[in-house]
């Protein structure tokens, strides 16, 4: 009885929620890592989402203030799956921000069923772009960076052999196929195919194994905190070649990590001090976290810009802001000014964006090789 | 050579996993408490230090001292406050098991939400290896473990066989009554097994902190390896305990000569499994052990 | 607001099929088994594959779920009829972790970590079990007779010399009772059981994966069980309603950081299994049923 009583409750607090928030907001969602190993990407996409928010809001560019509901993926896609069931039903939000290719994947069939848009703006599985049309990515999937990042290593800087470490997840296993194709291609050769558990952190044999492939370069596809073990255990165990990987060295685990200076890894081009949009972004997240941005607070800032431009085009033709009509409206009109540059989405929902090779360096990272369309 | 380094990597783990399961086995061996909460043990000592020499700053001898006297209470109060308090009422094995593990969920958690869930590491330079020969890296730290290891078993064997409450120790797991007729009691015997078997993680939990990092989960996944290894060695052997922990930590690297990683833990619990169905003593336990 | 309670009812039903089957060989045999998620993993897979490759209904997938658990559950008997206590703990351990190992690698058939996505829904007499009310009555139903199946079993013959088992092995096997045959039909019967809930599974989120089938699964399972009380029909039931309502409520009380939440539903039923075994072995539900007082452990 007393279970009953506590249920009702329950349910009468979040109907008078609700309720209430559906007058005075427009909901998006989000369906981030908040906790588990990987919340540090959680709590970056969802600063740079936010400070989004606080800017759409300042400029009062819509007839409601916008504000983001953040659910807990844990960056799994199993509870990826129950915070996006929330969002949906509970929330009923028509626009929601993902991350991590296996979590999309994963969610992006709720979406599809409820009509509900999911935008992804740091996972990289070239599978993404395969999700429906109601999924979207605002990120150059990571075929595109392979095919920068190859020509580059074995062509420009004659790395002709390559060993490869790879986590076993679909993002990892996605690298690997596009490396084995384009590798060869560019004129070089992979001498090594090492995959790793996704929760695996001794990699002393690893690194036995890299150095008896005697490699020119070794390419990581890891993520999180895992990717950083592994170049620091790389490094103490003897292994002294090049290191690459593609854009989430950027994240600041790797690039602080004295063991990965020197490293090479890809990023869309941002130029953050073209004037307007980009300017106004590294300025603001420079005064809030006392850190240079980088292509992730691009990625998840556009984002949410993509969703005020279409909000803002169907309140101006009197259209509720539903999946459906944003979908039809990033149809008719896909192209937006946006941190980056102009971005255009192509008819699969991806988009298409120069990509730039950054070495890390100590601090944010220098560009060694400006912005390349991927062939 | 490949086969030399995967050799020597695999006795640097080995060790760390023959101290842990020493303790854990020293403690089940003394007072039959299947105490699975002993990788908290594990993951405090390891938080612990890494804390107060990595953030704090403190030199790593004060850092070690504070680790083990961490480590050590927390034996300490699970054997006072959930242990005993257990088997004042019944005791079976599965109540305790499962008190035991409530509290290593606890403890996960608790330094999971104190300490963050990304991986946090000591750097020192003694986890960057020295090529010793052409392709073999070792690093000083790995020379270390396996040193402090030897020394601390050979230590931890002098003390059962030499001091008196060494002895009732091994006495109590026998028959407890008998202890009380000697004048000691039970309850004190069990504390010291606790204490020293907690005590006895924390240079594999500093070793840990310093080479591969460390995870709120990282007890936990030690404590697995552990209680495999007391289990292949024989419960109720300490020197099964150290040799179940050096083979599974050579099984877990030399595998990766000719398997993929991700089968290099599979082969530790297909091992594992193997020996209960066919040899449930182990190698050194007494057979009767099984029923 | 609907659609959430009835997910998560859906949820609740699944795990309670999870809990109960269990309770069936940890409550009233005394086999204490850390590999259930194992059984709940190839039921789903199975499940997913014949209605994806054969495009099997409902019924007929979950029979090869079934089938296929029941054949794998033989792989925990054969530990549980040579060893007890803290040994047995360890062999299901070492299945369970195989299992995870094969989930992940096995990617031709399990998606690995990936998974596998767009399962087709239920299918039942002809009719696709899209709604989830109509689902909802599914796993309702589906654990109504699994419940019923359950306390037939316990309460025949066949149950009595179960518990005979648990209480005394050795007595039992003088009273002429086949402690094999018992022992191993039990194991068979929970894995084939939770294999349906698999099934539910699979067929409800359209997706899984290997995540959903780790050792902190089997533990979650454990713990409802040892919650809402062993040895016990309705405790399994009380057990995973509230260990499934905690993160909900947790997530609605304000002042509690999003990011913690997790960590604090586990923190408070970490708490609660510490607890109980102190105050209340028998869990919240159990009445004096319990376990057998075998002071020590194995030897």
């Amino acid at each position: 009885m007393r279970r009953l009583r506590f249920l009702a409750l329950l349910a009468a607090i979040q109907w008078g929620a609700a309720a209430a928030s559906a007058q005075d907001s427009i909901k998006i969602g989000a369906d981030l890592p908040m906790s588990g190993p990987n919340a540090e990407y959680g709590e970056l996409f969802g600063a740079a989402a936010n400070l989004a928010v606080e800017h759409a809001n300042a400029d009062k560019m819509l007839s409601k203030k916008l504000s983001i509901q953040f659910e807990d993926s844990q960056a799994t896609p199993q509870q990826g799956v129950v915070a996006m069931n929330k969002l949906v039903n509970v929330e009923k939000v028509p626009f929601v921000l993902s991350a991590f290719t296996g979590v999309s994947k994963a969610i992006a069939p709720v979406g599809d069923r409820a009509k509900v848009v999911s935008v992804n703006g740091g996972g990289i599985g070239p599978d993404l772009a395969e999700l429906g049309e109601y999924f979207w990515n605002v990120i150059p999937l990571v075929n595109l960076e392979i095919r920068v990042m190859a020509p580059y290593l074995v062509q420009e800087r004659g790395f002709k052999k390559i060993a490869l470490i790879y986590v076993d997840d679909p993002a990892g296993e996605a690298i690997q196929k596009e490396l084995k194709e384009n590798v060869p291609k560019a004129g070089g050769q992979m001498v090594a195919e090492l995959q790793v558990p996704r929760n695996a952190q001794q990699f002393t044999s690893i690194a036995a194994k890299v150095r008896e492939a005697s490699p020119d370069l070794v390419f990581i596809a890891s993520f999180g905190a895992q990717q950083a073990q592994i170049v620091k255990q790389l490094r103490d165990n003897g292994v002294t070649q090049q290191l690459a990987s593609y854009s989430a060295f950027s994240s600041p685990t790797v690039t602080q990590l004295p063991e990965a200076k020197g490293a090479l890894f890809p990023t869309q081009s941002v130029n953050w001090q073209a004037a307007g949009m980009s300017e106004r972004v590294a300025k603001d997240w420079k005064a809030k976290t006392g850190k240079e941005p980088n292509a992730y607070v691009a990625n998840y800032y556009n984002a949410v810009m993509v969703f005020v431009h279409l909000a803002q085009a169907l309140e101006k033709s009197g259209q509720p802001i539903t999946g459906e009509n944003l979908l039809k409206e990033r149809k008719a009109n896909g192209s937006f000014d946006l941190v980056g540059g102009k971005m255009e989405f192509l008819p699969n929902g991806s988009v298409s964006m120069p990509i730039q090779i950054n070495e890390i360096d100590g601090g944010a990272g220098k560009m060694v090789k400006g912005g390349t369309m991927a062939k | 050579m490949l086969l030399l380094q995967l050799l020597i990597n695999g006795l640097q783990l080995g060790a760390i996993y023959a101290l842990t399961a020493v303790g854990f086995s020293l403690i089940f061996g003394a007072t039959k408490i299947f105490h699975v909460a002993h990788g908290a043990a594990f993951t405090i000592a390891a938080y612990l230090f890494w804390w107060t020499n990595a953030v704090l700053g403190l030199s790593w001898l004060l850092a070690a001292a504070l680790a083990v006297a961490a480590a050590v209470a927390f034996g300490l109060c699970m054997e006072r406050c959930v242990y005993r308090p257990i088997q004042r009422h019944e005791g079976a094995f599965f109540t305790v098991f499962i008190a035991a593990f409530g509290v290593q969920i606890i403890v996960q958690n608790l330094i999971g939400t104190v300490f963050g869930r990304g991986f946090v590491s000591v750097t020192t330079p003694l986890s960057h290896s020295i090529q010793v020969l052409p392709g073999l890296f070792v690093a000083p730290v790995a020379a270390l473990a396996i040193v402090v290891a030897v020394i601390g078993f050979s230590a931890l064997t002098n003390y059962l066989s030499r001091t008196h409450t060494g002895m009732a120790m091994r006495a109590l797991s026998e028959n407890p009554d008998l202890i009380r007729v000697f004048g000691l009691d039970p309850g004190r015997v069990a504390q010291y097994a606790f204490a020293i078997g907690s005590a006895i993680v924390v240079p594999g939990a500093i070793f840990t902190a310093m080479t591969a990092g460390l995870n709120p989960a990282v007890g936990a996944h030690v404590m697995l390896i552990s209680l495999a290894a007391t289990i292949v060695g024989g419960i109720g052997s300490l020197r099964g305990a150290a040799y179940g922990g050096l083979l599974l930590g050579l099984a877990e690297n030399l595998a990766l000569w000719r398997l993929d990683p991700q089968w290099s833990e599979a082969v530790t619990f297909v091992v594992l499994f193997l020996f209960i169905i066919f040899r449930p003593a182990g190698f050194f336990g007494r057979p009767h052990a099984a029923k | 607001m609907w659609a959430y309670i009835i997910n998560l009812a859906v949820l609740i039903s699944i795990n309670a099929i999870l809990a109960i089957t269990l309770n069936f060989i940890l409550g009233y045999a005394g086999i204490f088994s850390i590999a259930h998620a194992l059984f709940f993993g190839v039921g789903a897979y199975t499940a997913t594959f014949f209605a994806m490759k054969f495009a099997a209904g409902f019924l007929s997938a979950t029979a090869a779920g079934m089938a296929l658990a029941a054949l794998i559950s033989l792989a925990l008997a054969l530990p549980a009829l040579r060893v007890r206590g803290e040994y047995f703990v360890a062999a299901s351990l070492g299945l369970q972790m195989l299992a995870v190992t094969v989930f992940t690698e096995w990617k031709s058939v399990t998606g690995g970590i990936g998974g596998l996505t767009n399962i087709p829904p239920a299918r039942l007499f002809g009719f696709a079990v899209t709604q989830p009310e109509h689902f909802l009555l599914l796993s309702l139903a589906c654990l109504a007779l699994i419940i019923l199946v359950i306390r037939a079993l316990v309460r025949s013959s066949f149950g009595r010399s179960l518990k005979a088992i648990r209480d005394d092995e050795t007595a039992a096997w003088a009273y002429g009772k086949n402690v094999a045959v018992i022992k191993t039909t039990a194991v068979v019967v929970s894995s084939a059981l939770a294999a349906v809930a698999g099934s539910l599974y699979a067929f409800y989120l359209s997706f899984i994966n290997v995540e959903s089938f780790v050792l902190d699964t089997s533990i979650q399972v454990m713990a409802m069980v040892i919650i809402g009380g062993t040895a016990t029909l309705l405790g399994p039931v009380i057990g995973s309603v509230l260990i499934l309502l905690l993160p909900a409520g947790l997530s609605y009380l304000p002042y509690l950081p999003v990011t913690e939440i997790g960590s604090i539903q586990q923190i408070i039923y970490g708490g609660a299994m510490v607890l109980l075994m102190i105050y209340r072995p028998g869990g919240l539900w159990g009445f004096q049923d319990t376990p057998p007082s075998r002071k020590g452990g194995a030897t």
